[in-house]
């Protein structure tokens, strides 16, 4: 599944599509971002609530492609300008952190629910 | 004339704060424990420097004018002034910045508005440890544009601390940053560092503090002396 494969998901709005179109390789929910630092895995798709830029600044440490921002949380300009910068997608979901991971989850299994 | 400054400290109207903490009780301990300047920090809210402010004219302190504002990152950051008008005005914005969520004394603790004589006049209804709606990004220009000093709180805390919540130290226009008695200085990179008791009881006030040179306490001397050093 590639990071463009988000746009097609009916619960998702993407925000910023000026990214980098890699594979994802696996999922990772956090609302704090030393912990993102620390433990998300290369490669992976970000759940969050946490829509400021310094989100962008730990995702581009850690290697995270995309950022999905739940419970349609105000995404401020600054943080997609720095997401184009970093070539870092950022989508928009009305669903919490719960239904968004365990949506994601059975996207990267290649058995989405519908 | 060198300031032993504690600019970190919480009054009862915090609810983790303990009720001895009367803004009265608060100058007279600050003398006892050989402080020359104090700033009074409350999180989110302004509702006792007024008191506060009469509290330390009546013990000849020096003082500053603050809260302890928590971003929408859940980080907290001490915003401290010399005007009490305006530390007031922006209290009243943070606060009202704050989610509508009422405090529960039974679980969190009071919560009580203390006129100088600690005398209960009200208190504050919404829930004091919520976020505020406003992010680290938002806070330099709403803090310098009023002449106030922005310095991330307690930075080598595990909780609540800037490189707790974001990972990481950003660049912003940050004045100082705070460490904890014995916080480690590299974390503070190449921001002056001010050491503070984030005191929540009357014996932990001065148990960290910040050296000063100063001819009087101003926002300008304090960030005249902090970038000096």
């Amino acid at each position: 599944m590639k990071i463009s494969d988000l746009k097609l998901i009916e619960s998702l709005d993407c925000l910023q599509d000026e990214f980098e179109d890699a594979d994802i390789a696996a999922g990772y929910t956090s609302d704090l971002l030393s912990d993102v630092m620390a433990n998300a895995e290369e490669g992976a798709v970000l759940v969050t609530i946490q829509a400021h830029k310094n989100t962008v600044a730990v995702c581009s440490l850690a290697g995270v492609g995309a950022i999905v921002v739940c419970n349609r949380r105000p995404v401020p300009d600054d943080m997609l300008e720095a997401a184009a910068r970093e070539g870092i997608a950022v989508f928009t979901t009305a669903d919490n952190q719960f239904r968004t991971s365990a949506m994601l989850s059975q996207h990267l299994a290649g058995c989405p629910a519908r | 004339m060198r300031y032993r400054a504690d600019f970190h400290i919480h009054s009862c109207l915090s609810p983790c704060a303990s009720l001895e903490m009367a803004p009265e009780a608060i100058a007279r301990q600050a003398r006892k424990a050989g402080l020359d300047a104090i700033a009074l920090a409350d999180h989110n809210c302004a509702f006792n420097l007024p008191a506060f402010a009469s509290a330390c004219a009546g013990e000849g302190l020096e003082c500053l004018f603050g809260m302890e504002v928590t971003t929408r990152e859940e980080v907290h950051m001490l915003c401290l002034f010399d005007d009490l008008g305006t530390a007031v005005e922006l209290g009243g914005r943070i606060y009202d910045s704050l989610p509508s969520i009422p405090n529960q004394p039974d679980r969190f603790g009071d919560q009580p508005i203390v006129d100088g004589q600690g005398n209960i006049l009200g208190f504050a209804e919404k829930f004091l440890i919520s976020a505020s709606g406003y992010g680290v990004g938002d806070l330099p220009a709403m803090v310098h544009e009023r002449g106030g000093l922005l310095i991330p709180a307690h930075i080598d805390r595990a909780v609540f601390g800037i490189v707790s919540q974001l990972g990481f130290l950003p660049d912003e226009d940050f004045d100082a940053v705070e460490l904890t008695a014995r916080g480690d200085p590299a974390l503070a990179r190449h921001y002056p560092v001010v050491r503070s008791s984030d005191a929540h009881q009357l014996a932990d006030m001065g148990k960290a503090c910040t050296l000063l040179e100063m001819e009087q306490l101003s926002i300008r001397a304090v960030r005249e002396s902090l970038w000096a050093r």
